[in-house]
């Protein structure tokens, strides 16, 4: 159900249809994986076919000597740094010393024809000696755990703590002490890792690959090639899916090094089973959590021991592990605490960003926790959050003040009447009801932000509005056209978006944390603000008065009852020489400084959201079937109800895969099991159960026009609340994801 | 990853397609639909370097009735079988399974065949045909062979099919009228999924006595099984929650799974158990599937 309230906007809270939706329904939009470019060379990557190990020599002569081959490239010719990671630059380009997961590339092949190509990858040698392999959290632990990194297997280690917990336990009337599991989730975006580079006229590496932050992806490309930023241009859209998958480095390096060693355009594009092998997943997850209570239901404390699988590297491990710390303590008062999280290395891929972001990990434990302790206290689950929910106002466990709180108290008050234990569909079919609460930041809390955006008047009558955010199916470009719109009072459809490319876009950022609506929209509504002010003048100057005598409406500057529109003035500045385009940069609202050991602890601006799951159990086979979902937000004000509805829908279903049936295996040795559609299996559009979304009326001040952000929440509380469905459905208590049936009985 | 080569031959005729295959026996890979033959290409995992297309050979894709009979051409494809008021008459059972086979696009392409000669034990049109009393017949140049279901197979991906023989037809009985049927698959989603589990039965009850009952499992050993400790069971008795609850446990005890990343062994047994349980119950309950001739529905 999308509600579409009076509203006295024009062209917000609106479902006006995606500006980009008629080329992908038509399938005639290409993507970057579907550009030919003339003359282009084929690549491949040689990947490794041990998980953990010592690289001895790597054999390339008889690769070079293939007729058509023009480069077989290994860490030798690799220019200048041999790193990339979006937080610790760690992860080799081509491995050099060791292999730490299986698939990790070692060379790159790029030839005049794919045979070629292949049979160039077929006789490269490579002398690996084995090493013991480290497949699990508690394998890296263990004190004789062969080391992946020379400083050990624990790549990150913070406490947090506030009050005595200690003191707090003692007191408390319920103690309940627990160990939850998540496991390793695969994005598993229909387009495949990959793209096309090339060397223009000027001398440019044009890096052309599906991708979330174009800028930070040329920084990384620049210190790999030794070369300033500015000769390389990277272009992120269009994407066909993301999640978080493509945030770091996948295929622009070696696309960048490919075109820039043999100076031919080269195409490089991951199949469906390298995407499974080498492409980027969500972090598995081991959480101790230690929480008590009072006999009122008042939590006292709360002790975690966070454990995250980063797998080989870092990637955006840091602060995936500062989300899972910010979150653990749900949105709750909890005078006393102690957070232990450990990043831990194993063999196991490379870990790295995916919807939610380190919040679903910590989500599933402290909402399991939060649904056992009302159990034992014998109170509503609904009940025990509203009492311990932080209030507007409020200082939060972070020693942040709360600032909108009240969406959540209203969103769980509507969940009253939305929890009830359906019917019975027949025999054996136990139904069960469960709820969880989310909460998640947006953006990247204390870390420095200034996105800066543009938006240009183009005298022929549009307004091209610019940004660096990528939009790859979450519908950003449509909602920001939308923003400015209603800035400017103008149709959408005299908008032109232009993003996710450093030769016209400027750096406002990539797309994550949930955060291009907040920041680029806010960033092009200061540009929206130059704009007005700029052509107000030459307004006035047009009327011959003064500027501020001069309105605005709809397009057009009025004076007494002459009239004239933006794209008017635009012409007369063009042809006084002066620039039509409007740049502004932001200072990201946030607080001074991070909570220690972390780097972006705490967020100001939160997202809330409420889930209520109601399923069906087989009894006898222990198949979940998720029947209904309702999902309260609070996002803030809705730029696009339909559009923000589908960001819920589609996190929850991919939530319900990651809670059901999704879990990425590796085998003894550390080879990844299932890495296609047919053995790593996802949902269906079958599967999907009623799903129910509403919007909590929210205005966040700091937002554009009171928005926050979306991507993220839905898929966050859904482990928790099928778990609570399922204890709920056949009376038995799980900790770990997925609930796969011979798990459930 | 790019395709290997391979050369392909498409008949007009069978006579043309066996005579292909006498020559070129093992070096040679019969495909009908290609729905199982293509993932082995493009995984690498197909040893020949030549295709028998047998797409244009329109004599192998019929479903005929012969007397107490139905016929299916060994090409038939299942959106064919699905939409056939034969079957759907007279073996029902098999149109249960067919329906969940994959999704429409696999329906539209696969083979009953392809089916049979892919011989997983997960294959979801084979334990139909072991309970329809299915007979394979396998031809060759100059010569034809009849081999019954239970003999077919010989383990995963193993049959008695020689490299110069094609399958050609399957033949089935047609189910009595007014007996009880069903195909239960469990798998992780609901279209797209590799059975964890599945089983075929026919339950033939006069009153309230089973004549009959017809049980075959898959998934659960090397080859689809056929539960027959547990139809003995039955035989003459009562159908009551007793007896359901004995037939389910001797059909679990029939299994012999693996555990893979679909399920574990012991898990497949206890789902063994709720397929067959929760079948046999709704039948009790009197909301089972029961075959009625004359009335031709098309699903
Ligand atoms: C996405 C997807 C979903 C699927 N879902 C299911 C499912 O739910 N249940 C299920 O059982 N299967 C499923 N399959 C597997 C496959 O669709 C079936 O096994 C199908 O019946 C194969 O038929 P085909 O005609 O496509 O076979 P092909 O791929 O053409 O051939 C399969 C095998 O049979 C041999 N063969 C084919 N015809 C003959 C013949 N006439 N004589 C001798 N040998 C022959 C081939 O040489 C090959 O070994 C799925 C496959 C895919 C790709």
């Amino acid at each position: 159900m999308i509600t579409e309230t009076i509203s006295k906007y024009s062209y917000i809270n609106k479902s006006i249809p995606r500006i980009d939706s008629i080329d992908k329904v038509a399938g005639s939009l290409l993507y970057l994986t579907d550009l030919k470019l003339e003359n282009a060379l084929y690549a491949y990557t040689f990947r490794s076919k041990v998980a953990h190990g010592k690289i001895n020599a790597i054999y390339t002569e008889d690769a070079e000597k293939v007729n058509g081959v023009k480069a077989v490239l290994t860490y030798k010719d690799i220019p200048a740094m041999n790193g990339y990671g979006a937080i610790v630059p760690e992860i080799p380009v081509l491995a050099y010393d060791k292999v730490r997961y299986y698939g990790e590339p070692l060379a790159l092949v790029a030839a005049e024809t794919q045979e070629a190509a292949l049979e160039a990858l077929n006789r490269i040698k490579v002398d690996i000696t084995p090493l013991p392999v480290v497949r699990s959290i508690d394998e890296a632990l263990d004190e004789n755990a062969p080391k992946i990194h020379e400083k050990g297997n624990i790549a990150r280690h913070t406490v947090v703590r506030k009050g005595d917990v200690e003191k707090a336990r003692s007191s408390a009337y319920i103690v309940l002490e627990r160990i939850y599991e998540t496991p390793m989730q695969k994005h598993m975006f229909l387009e495949p890792e990959g793209g096309v580079a090339f060397v223009d006229e000027e001398g440019v590496i044009n890096v052309l690959a599906g991708g979330q932050t174009p800028y930070r992806d040329r920084i990384q490309i620049s210190r790999v090639l030794g070369i300033p930023p500015e000769k390389i241009r990277v272009k992120n859209t269009p994407t066909g899916g993301a999640f978080g998958g493509k945030d770091d480095i996948t295929v622009q390096i070696h696309l960048a090094l490919l075109a820039y060693k043999t100076k031919r355009p080269v195409k490089l594009v991951w199949s469906r089973e390298e995407s499974g092998i080498a492409g980027f997943h969500r972090t598995a997850s081991k959480i101790k959590l230690r929480t008590s209570v009072d006999r009122n239901g008042y939590l006292l404390s709360n002790e975690a021991t966070i454990y995250l699988d980063s797998g080989a590297y870092q990637s955006f491990g840091p602060t995936i592990l500062d989300v899972s710390i910010e979150t653990i303590n749900g949105p709750y008062r909890i005078p006393n605490y102690v957070i232990d999280a450990n990043l831990v290395y194993t063999n196991n891929g490379i870990a790295s960003a995916f919807r939610g972001f380190g919040a679903p990990e910590s989500n599933f434990a402290i909402e399991s926790m939060m649904n056992e302790l009302a159990d034992e206290l014998k109170l509503d689950p609904i009940d025990l959050r509203l009492k311990n929910i932080l209030k507007t106002g409020e200082v939060g466990p972070f020693d942040n003040k709360i600032r909108h709180a009240e969406g959540l108290e209203e969103a769980l008050k509507r969940a009253k009447e939305l929890f009830y234990r359906p019917d019975p569909t027949g025999p054996f079919q136990r139904t069960g009801v469960g709820i969880a609460v989310a909460v998640k930041g947006v953006g990247f809390g204390t870390l420095p932000e200034y996105p800066t955006a543009a938006i240009e008047i183009v005298p022929e009558g549009r307004v091209n509005i610019m940004f660096s955010n990528v939009d790859y199916g979450q519908g950003i470009n449509t909602g920001n056209a939308q923003l400015v719109a209603e800035k400017l009072q103008i149709p959408v459809s005299q908008i032109n978006v232009l993003h996710s490319d450093t030769k016209f876009a400027p750096d406002t950022g990539g797309s994550s944390a949930s955060r291009s609506t907040f920041n680029a929209g806010n960033a092009l509504l200061l540009a929206c603000e130059k704009a007005l002010s700029e052509l107000k003048m030459e307004a006035a100057s047009y009327f011959m008065t003064k500027s501020d005598l001069v309105t605005y409406k709809d397009g057009y500057f009025y004076f007494k009852d002459k009239g004239v529109s933006i794209y008017e003035l635009a012409k007369r500045l063009r042809l006084k020489g002066k620039s039509t385009r409007f740049e502004a940069t932001l200072e990201v609202p946030r607080y001074a400084e991070a909570v220690e050991g972390t780097l972006e602890v705490p967020h100001m601006v939160y997202m809330y959201g409420v889930i209520i799951t109601k399923v069906v159990v087989d009894e006898l086979l222990g198949k979940i079937k998720p029947r209904e979902v309702d999902f309260i937000a609070d996002i803030g004000n809705v730029i696009n109800p339909a559009i923000a509805a589908g960001q819920i829908e589609g996190g929850i279903i991919q939530g319900l895969g990651y809670s059901l049936i999704e879990e990425l295996n590796y085998d003894k040795d550390g080879k990844p099991l299932n890495i296609n559609y047919t053995t790593y299996v996802v949902p269906v559009i079958s599967d999907s159960p009623l799903i129910n979304v509403e919007f909590i009326k929210s205005y966040e001040e700091l937002g554009p026009f009171g928005a926050k952000g979306v991507g993220e929440i839905s898929i966050i509380p859904v482990g928790a609340s099928v778990a609570d469905a399922v204890t709920d459905a056949i009376g038995k208590r799980s900790y770990k994801l997925p609930l796969l049936p011979w798990r459930i009985i | 990853m790019a395709y290997e080569k391979v050369e392909v031959y498409s008949p007009r005729s069978l006579a043309e397609a066996l005579e292909i295959l006498s020559q070129k026996k093992e070096q040679i890979k019969p495909v009908a639909g290609g729905t199982d033959v293509m993932v082995m290409l493009k995984d690498g995992a197909l040893k020949e370097k030549e295709l028998l297309n047998l797409s244009y050979i329109p004599e192998l894709s019929y479903i005929k009735e012969k007397e107490n009979h139905i016929l299916i051409g060994a090409t038939t494809k299942y959106r064919e079988i699905r939409r056939s008021p034969i079957i759907n008459a007279y073996a029902p059972i098999l149109i249960e399974a067919v329906r969940q086979i994959g999704s429409p696009q696999i329906q539209n392409l696969g083979t009953i065949g392809g089916n049979l000669g892919t011989a997983s034990p997960a294959g979801d049109s084979i334990p139909p045909l072991y309970v329809l009393n299915a007979k394979v017949k396998l031809q060759k140049v100059g010569s034809a062979r009849e081999v019954h279901i239970d003999k077919f197979f010989l383990g995963p991906r193993k049959t008695v099919r020689e490299a110069d023989e094609l399958i050609t037809e399957i033949s089935v009985d047609k189910m009595e009228p007014g007996s009880y049927y069903f195909f239960e698959k469990l798998g992780l989603r609901s279209a797209n999924a590799i059975s964890i589990v599945n089983a075929a039965g026919i339950l033939s009850l006069e009153n309230k006595t089973i004549k009959y009952l017809r049980l075959s499992l898959g998934a659960v050993a090397p080859t689809v099984i056929r539960a027959t400790e547990a139809e003995e069971e039955a035989k003459g008795k009562e159908l009551t929650e007793d007896l359901i609850e004995r037939i389910a446990k001797l059909a679990s005890e029939a299994t012999r799974p693996i555990s893979d990343i679909r399920g574990t062994a012991e898990y497949r047994k206890k789902a063994t158990y709720g397929i067959v349980y929760e079948a046999l119950y709704k039948i009790l309950k009197g909301y089972g599937k029961k075959i009625e001739y004359g009335f031709e529905k098309i699903s």
